[in-house]
């Protein structure tokens, strides 16, 4: 699936010219990506035992409960918020495109794992704590993609270009909601990556 | 790679064979369907319009009140028979609903197409009601694991039964199926090995 490029992601030159692109498309790519991110929480993290989950990274970072939590951290503040602005939004535009803003694109690229290689330290807010109830933690990343993906899909019929978010971090910048769902499940991806390297390289810690 | 009509052919022949007659009127009534996760596809309080025939995915058929209370009462997966049968074959709206829990295709036949081959090839009227009370033993199988069994027996008996729901279903649905919350549910993960 990773092989699909987000339909957004532009040569690195700093005249990016913003593309117009098909919403129903973006839509589809997006709801494709995070059923991915639902099938590995599903297929692996929820089976593992306790200590698995827990245990940190070999390298002293994340364990995979931390890496959950801090996603959920997001979803706490993103999800909730977007279902309220998709009631009463307007709907598509008439030819059903959607153009990322500089800014939004600017995110997006920082986070995707494929054009962002550089490492973030986490915002306040956003840092998880050791101990966890890494159950509860992964069962909570579930329900939030099961609302991610509910949410994608109510956003098919409406104007991604119009409604607007404003971001975690300030909330004096707001971000197109196409922008706003490429983000997170970028930022997503990101993460789940950074667990299955802890899952795959459990030892030696 | 058997095709869907032969997924069908070989699950109706093993629960009562058809004659080529009767095989080529009934195979004649199916439809393909394509649903994504978490759609409903029964509603509580309407009719269930058809008979599902489930190719891939996963599957549940539950209850669901006005106090928030929920029970997941059967899971479907290839190759079996899905919707909510007693609505079906009564005509009377449904006081469950069915919805997929992942991606899923379906073959499915509406009821009115049924009803009639029912209703004019004994053959198929002895399919279905034999169908219907092989469904019925394993809910009385059910009862006696939920009002009997321990909820630790029950979880291994899930995992005898359907261990690859475990891969595909979020434990929250499995746990809500064997009556237990989710904290019980987490500690046998640990603790019992598949």
């Amino acid at each position: 699936m990773r092989e699909k490029a987000t339909p957004t992601l532009q040569p690195s030159n700093n005249e990016i010219i913003m593309k117009e692109i098909n919403q129903k498309q973006l839509l589809e790519t997006l709801e494709t990506r995070v059923e991915s991110h639902l099938t590995q929480a599903i297929h692996q993290f929820q089976n593992l035992t306790k200590k698995e989950l827990l245990q940190a990274a070999t390298d002293g970072g994340w364990s995979i409960a931390q890496c959950l939590e801090h996603l959920n951290s997001y979803g706490d503040y993103y999800l909730p918020l977007i279902e309220k602005n998709l009631k009463g939004a307007d709907n598509q535009s008439e030819n059903g495109s959607f153009k990322s803003s500089w800014l939004g694109n600017y995110f997006i690229r920082m986070m995707e794992p494929t054009t962002g290689k550089q490492k973030f330290k986490a915002f306040k807010g956003h840092i998880p704590v050791l101990e966890l109830d890494a159950y509860a933690v992964i069962a909570e990343f579930i329900r939030q993609q099961e609302q991610l993906l509910d949410l994608l899909k109510k956003a098919e019929k409406l104007d991604l270009n119009s409604i607007r978010i404003p971001i975690s971090i300030t909330r004096f910048i707001k971000l197109k909601l196409g922008d706003v769902f490429q983000f997170i499940i970028a930022h997503d991806e990101r993460h789940i990556q950074q667990a299955m390297r802890v899952h795959k390289n459990p030892n030696n810690s | 790679m058997l095709t869907t009509l032969q997924l069908l052919k070989q699950t109706t022949q093993a629960i009562y064979p058809l004659s080529d007659e009767d095989w080529e009127a009934f195979s004649g009534i199916w439809k393909p369907l394509s649903a994504r996760r978490k759609e409903i596809l029964t509603v509580a309080g309407e009719r269930e319009k058809y008979l599902y025939f489930v190719i891939e995915g996963v599957q549940r058929v539950y209850y669901f009140d006005d106090q928030n209370r929920e029970s997941t009462l059967v899971f479907t997966y290839a190759p079996s028979f899905g919707g909510v049968i007693d609505a079906l074959m009564l005509q009377q709206p449904s006081r469950y609903y069915y919805e997929t829990l992942t991606p899923s295709l379906f073959l499915r036949a509406s009821v009115f197409d049924l009803q009639l081959l029912i209703e004019t090839r004994p053959a198929i009227a002895t399919l279905m009601r034999q169908g219907v009370t092989v469904a019925l033993s394993g809910v009385l199988e059910r009862l006696v694991e939920l009002q009997t069994f321990s909820t630790e027996e029950r979880y291994k008996r899930l995992l005898q039964r359907s261990p690859h729901l475990l891969q595909l279903v979020p434990h929250k649905y499995l746990a809500n199926y064997l009556g237990m919350d989710a904290t019980n549910f987490s500690k046998f993960i640990n603790k019992v090995k598949i």
